[in-house]
Parts: structure tokens; C-alpha cells; sequence
């Protein structure tokens, strides 16, 4: 219990600084120094210690999302087998409970951009709720290939120890797509670039920034930090499938998972670097190409499977 | 899992890409990456490893991988103005389309009943979905070439079925049909010339102002 404690700590912990890191592949392509290592966790600091103003049009809700989306992505990587050791919690179909706690979190964002009565907001909070629909259907069918290759449905049980490595030697290509098919969900549902910039600075272009901008101070330090949370939370799972091996020895262990997590950051900070972002029309057409490599990901399975 | 599998899944994805992109150069890639596959695959699942049926596999690869796309690839640096194609369907209904031909595929591949017994559970539905990809190909595309592309495709997947077929007068035979298709690239070629002489586009819509 204490190991998983402090596992989960450190992921919250050590989410800003990965976070940041995007912001320093992003700046090396670009040719600059970009901002230091630690700049997520100054951000962090300030914003906590602003204050907050709030609309004279907004009501409770406005004030509970970002504490409400927060908690959600928290109690997401308290599922999450860090490093694939045990996580905090684990039982029966937790993945499906995991899944709904971060739709939760979105649903609050999305209730709280609408309670501010501002258009730009709505139309974000439209975006953000198309999107990850696409998401979720190809989430589902990636849980049900990992159902037929365990025939489990717990997080543990796919990404926990030498499970991963059990998965690859089960069904090796249908899984070098759900690879994919996990990345561009990844990107999709944390808002990064192909799909979303989070740096733009026009709110006709963008999805999730525009929802939170009328956010200030603490309430925009806990939604910063959920989404951190958040996207160490699915670039948890990436690496556990990226890097399945397992040497045997604790430490090393943990510092290949880190290594892993580290090149999947640099994965999305490249990606950010290389490619512009899709037009609105264009972001559904990739996010379905993930629900159609995990479909075919699927039907392949399945066919191995007789 | 085999490598030869593996193989089988990545040709069933480039059919998607065949589907989803716009792009001559792109669709000719696809064509060349899935003759390559399907005419060297004979050399690791066959039992006929003669001298002359190892020649005969090294010169489909040859002939399907680059001969047959490189033909095209000039024919189009000859007569296209326009590289983009459009397909009559769009982008969410070929996907649609795509994921609907991979389940049929794999639902009628097991009910075959093969003359030699394979191990590889992929073959047929990729065999099936080549053939139908194809026609699917042909049916969507009203560019000459991109039509010459989809019927080469399902010539990809009937020659995948003829693989399994028969083990020992297979080269022959197979090189036959080879030859046709090769023959059948060039008429289309100089066919192609023609309709863009005098139409001044490879649009195949633009056959129907002819008249006697």
C-alpha cells in the first residue's frame, strides 16, 4: 500500500515537470532556449497564490468544475499501475470506472464553460463534447481486444508487470495499432496539437483553452494540474505498451518506465513541432482513424484468436 | 503470430490508405507495397522452394512492385494535369465502407475451403478484401487512373487467392496472368493517352459526350 502511495505522489509530482517538457522539445525544434524545466511548477505556485474573480453571471457550477475535474483526474491515476507496479486501487472492471471518472471531468468543464454565458465558450464546450465521442468508442473497442486476450477486465491485468509483454507475444501487430490507436486518443482527449493548440491565442480556433478561459487564479491552477494529470495518466499507459520488459531489478525498472514516458512526451512535443493543426473538419477524420485501427485491431484478434 | 501475418494485417491497413487519400503518387505507393507482399509471399508459405520457383516469385516481385508501378507512375507524369483525385465517396463513408469489407472479409474468408491447408488465418480475408477494395476502388474513382489502380488491386487479391490454390502448376499459370496484366497496363496506358489527347483530362465522365 505505502509503495502505490508514494507511486501515486510521485505521479502527481513529477506530472508538471514532463509537461513542461513538450514546452522544451517544442522550443529546441523552433531553435530556441524555451522556458526552463520547472516552469509548470512556477505557474502552478502563482496561480495558487492569486485570487480568483468570477463573473456576476456564473453560479456554483462555474465555481465547482475545475475543483470537480481536478478530483477526477487525481482518483484516474490512482488507478494507474505506475512503472506496472500494483496501483492504489484495483477491482473488477475498474478500467469502465476510470473511463467514466475522467468523462465526468469533462462533463464539469464542459457544464462550467456554459455557465459563464459566453458564446466562444459554448462553442468550445460543443467542441470538447464531440471530440472525445469518437474517443470513447475507439477506448471501448481497444478494452474489448484486451478483453479477449486476458479475458479480464482490470487495469492490472493489462498493464501491471509482465502482463504488457504477455500481450505482445498474444497478439503482437493488432497491438503495434492499438499503440497508435492510444496515442491519437492521447492527443485527442488532452487537447494537444493535431486536434488542438494549447498555445493559440484566437478562441475561434480553439477547443479546451477557450472553455477555461474565464478561469482565474486557484481554480486555474487545479485545472492546469488535472490536465497534467491527466495526459501523465494516458502517457502512463503508451509507455507501459512502448517499453513491456521487465529486467527484474526494481530501480532499473523504474527508471526504464520513466525513460519510456519520457520518449512518449518527446512523441507529442515532436508531433506538436512538425505539424500544424487540423482544420475543424479535418479533426474528426483523425480521430476516427483511431477508432478504425482499433476496430481492425479487433477483427484481427479475433480471427488469431480461432 | 507470424511475421507473415503481421505482413497480411499491414496490406489490409494500406487498403484504408487507398481509401482515405486523394493522392495519385500515394495510391500508386499503396498499389506497389501490396504486389510486393502478395508476390513474394509464395516464396515463405509454398513448399516449392525449386530454383525455378524461387526465379519465377523474384520476377512477379520484380514485375508487380515495380515494373507494374512505375508504368503508371509515368503515365501519369505523361498525361494528369491534376494529381488529387477525388473519390465520389467521402472520407467518414470510404472508412465506414473499409471497416464493413474488413468484417465481411474475415466473416466469409473462414468458410473457404482451401485445397492446401494454411496456417495463416489472414490469408483469405485479405485475399477478399484486396478483391473488393479494389472494386470499391473502381466504383469510387471517375479518374481513369485511379480506376486503372483499383483494378490492379483486385488483380493483388486474385493473385493472393491463386497462391493457395495450387502448389504445383501454380508459376505457370501465374505468370500467365501476369503477363496479361502487364499487357493489360500498357493498352491502358496508351488508352489513357488517347482520352487525355482528346479530352484534354483523364476524367472518365467526360466519355459519355462521345458520340458516333
Amino acid at each position: 500500500m505505502l509503495p502505490s502511495m508514494l507511486f501515486f505522489l510521485s505521479a502527481i509530482l513529477l506530472a508538471p515537470f514532463f509537461a513542461a517538457l513538450i514546452l522544451k522539445v517544442k522550443a529546441f525544434f523552433a531553435g530556441k532556449k524555451g522556458p526552463p524545466l520547472l516552469i509548470q511548477y512556477y505557474t502552478l505556485i502563482k496561480l495558487f497564490q492569486k485570487g480568483s474573480v468570477y463573473s456576476t453571471s456564473t453560479t456554483f457550477i462555474f465555481k465547482l468544475g475545475p475543483v470537480l475535474s481536478f478530483c477526477c483526474a487525481l482518483s484516474a491515476l490512482m488507478f494507474l499501475p505506475v512503472a506496472g507496479r500494483p496501483a492504489l486501487f484495483a477491482f473488477r472492471g475498474d478500467v469502465i470506472l476510470v473511463l467514466y471518472l475522467l468523462a465526468l471531468g469533462r462533463f464539469f468543464t464542459i457544464a462550467a464553460a456554459m455557465d459563464t454565458a459566453s458564446p466562444f465558450q459554448g462553442m468550445g464546450a460543443a467542441r470538447e463534447a464531440y471530440f472525445p465521442i469518437i474517443c470513447e468508442a475507439a477506448m471501448f473497442l481497444i478494452l474489448i481486444l484486451l478483453y479477449v486476450l486476458t479475458s479480464n477486465l482490470q487495469i492490472k491485468a493489462f498493464f501491471q508487470g509482465g502482463q504488457p509483454l504477455l500481450l505482445w507475444h498474444k497478439a503482437g501487430s493488432p497491438l503495434m495499432f492499438v499503440v497508435i490507436a492510444l496515442f491519437i486518443i492521447l492527443l485527442t482527449e488532452n487537447a494537444r496539437v493535431p486536434v488542438d493548440d494549447p498555445a493559440t491565442h484566437l478562441e475561434l480556433t480553439m477547443i479546451h483553452e477557450v472553455m477555461v478561459l474565464d478561469h482565474s487564479g486557484p481554480d486555474l491552477a487545479f485545472i492546469e494540474l488535472g490536465s497534467f494529470c491527466k495526459l501523465f495518466f494516458y502517457a502512463g499507459l503508451v509507455a507501459r505498451l512502448v517499453w513491456p520488459f521487465e529486467t527484474g531489478v526494481p530501480a532499473l525498472d523504474l527508471l526504464l518506465f520513466f525513460l519510456a514516458l519520457l520518449a512518449v512526451y518527446v512523441a507529442v512535443g515532436v508531433m506538436e513541432s512538425v505539424m500544424a493543426r487540423y482544420r475543424m473538419d479535418k479533426v474528426p477524420k483523425f480521430v476516427l482513424t483511431s477508432f478504425a485501427l482499433a476496430f481492425f485491431a479487433v477483427i484481427v484478434t479475433l480471427e488469431l484468436a480461432k | 503470430m507470424n511475421y507473415i501475418d503481421t505482413l497480411l494485417s499491414l496490406v489490409l491497413l494500406s487498403i484504408l490508405f487507398s481509401f482515405g487519400s486523394s493522392r495519385l503518387p500515394v495510391l500508386i505507393r499503396v498499389i506497389g507495397f501490396q504486389g510486393v507482399v502478395v508476390s513474394g509471399l509464395p516464396l515463405f508459405i509454398g513448399n516449392d522452394h525449386s530454383l525455378g520457383g524461387m526465379a519465377f516469385s523474384l520476377i512477379t516481385i520484380l514485375i508487380r512492385g515495380l515494373v507494374i508501378p512505375l508504368c503508371i507512375y509515368l503515365i501519369i507524369r505523361r498525361v494528369a494535369i491534376r494529381r488529387e483525385v477525388a473519390p465520389i465517396f467521402g472520407h467518414h463513408a470510404s472508412m465506414l465502407a473499409w471497416l464493413g469489407l474488413i468484417a465481411a472479409a474475415a466473416f466469409i474468408g473462414n468458410k473457404f475451403t482451401l485445397p492446401v491447408a494454411t496456417q495463416n488465418v489472414l490469408l483469405m480475408p485479405t485475399a477478399i478484401a484486396l478483391v473488393s477494395g479494389g472494386l470499391f476502388l473502381l466504383m469510387g474513382h471517375r479518374n481513369a487512373i485511379a480506376m486503372v489502380l483499383g483494378y490492379i488491386m483486385m488483380e493483388n487479391g486474385i493473385y493472393l487467392v491463386g497462391t493457395t490454390f495450387s502448389s504445383r502448376t501454380h508459376h505457370i499459370v501465374e505468370f500467365g496472368i501476369l503477363l496479361d496484366v502487364l499487357a493489360g497496363v500498357m493498352i491502358m496506358a496508351i488508352i489513357l493517352q488517347n482520352i487525355k489527347q482528346t479530352f484534354d483530362d483523364v476524367d472518365t465522365d467526360l466519355l459519355q459526350t462521345l458520340k458516333e
